[in-house]
């Protein structure tokens, strides 16, 4: 091979991350806020909504500049209370909503059980709200649960 | 260029590359949470017990008749409301008899005393409150009608009374 196609492959090659790069700013997502559900009663299904600016999950993204990015959640099926006790948590269709002004009252509901892609804002921040559904049966041990939601976000 | 320094700029290139696309995926977690509450429980503490009826003589129970009129033990998350709903029977059974029970009154009560109770009707049910110790208690009477020729024996029901939140 020629020493220009050996040029050419390595600039071609390092063209890559380059391109990327000069997308903007590096990814990043924080987890700002969890999902609160509060004092819950046995048998009594609690709701917490996505618009819900106390209680919702939040994660803020800092990323590409008008880029596509996927969205993908992990998501627990229950919350594990005391001695291991366990609670449904459940998401439904339009339990995740983006923000492409970060501003929880101007969202676009997305499902959180499905990878989405997003188209990010010039200014490359967005935010991302988190709602569910507790569903603690009748005879609920009494205690505190917790469960772990992970949005994991890949440039496209 | 030698080979050798041609291959190692392109795995260079290769491993940059790789590096830089690993860089566009991250990811971040939240934590969901959730209190929850003392469960309700209920215990049917005294029986609804109309003792001796004759034949032809309706009798009655109060609800307000601490010593005969039926009581339910209702303990749950304190100072909170809860629902109260029976299923209850039109008839006592001995055997193959029956005898019709109507009538039914209720009293519910922070306390066992029943000072401050509140009556309410067990067909329409009742919403009250739990206590500051999540304690409530709840008194159920009726009435029996025997007839003139009701047979002697020893007559029963079940009243069952359901608690939700």
């Amino acid at each position: 091979m020629k020493r220009e196609s050996w040029v050419l492959i390595a600039v071609m090659l390092l063209g890559v991350p380059l391109s990327l790069a000069a997308q903007g700013k590096p990814l990043t997502v924080t987890g700002v806020r969890g999902v609160t559900f509060g004092a819950v009663l046995p048998g009594v299904p609690r709701v917490v909504l996505r618009t819900d600016p106390a209680n919702s999950g939040q994660f803020d993204i800092r990323g590409p500049k008008g880029g596509p990015v996927l969205l993908s959640f992990v998501l627990p099926l229950r919350m594990t209370g005391p001695a291991g006790a366990l609670m449904p948590i459940v998401f439904g269709a339009s339990d995740a909503g983006f923000s492409s002004t970060q501003s929880i009252g101007s969202q676009v509901g997305f499902d959180p059980r499905q990878p989405t892609t997003v188209i990010f804002p010039s200014n490359g921040n967005v935010s991302v709200f988190v709602g569910a559904t507790a569903n603690p049966g009748t005879n609920q041990r009494a205690g505190a649960y917790t469960g772990t939601i992970i949005l994991t976000v890949t440039y496209l | 260029m030698r080979s050798i320094t041609k291959l190692s700029l392109v795995v260079a290139a290769l491993v940059l590359t790789g590096t830089a696309l690993q860089a566009q995926t991250n990811n971040a977690s939240i934590t969901a949470t959730a209190s929850v509450q003392t469960p309700i429980n209920v215990v049917g503490a005294q029986q609804l017990n109309f003792g001796n009826v004759f034949p032809g003589v309706n009798k009655t129970i109060a609800a307000t008749d601490l010593a005969n009129a039926g009581r339910f033990d209702v303990t749950g998350q304190a100072s909170t409301p809860v629902t109260l709903s029976f299923t209850l029977p039109a008839t006592l059974s001995s055997g193959g008899n029956t005898m019709p029970i109507v009538s039914y009154t209720g009293v519910h009560a922070l306390l066992v005393t029943q000072a401050g109770g509140v009556a309410f009707s067990p067909v329409a049910g009742a919403t009250p409150t739990l206590s500051g110790t999540g304690a409530l208690f709840v008194w159920v009477g009726a009435q029996v009608q025997p007839a003139t020729n009701q047979v002697a024996g020893v007559y029963t029901g079940s009243i069952v009374m359901t608690v939700v939140y």
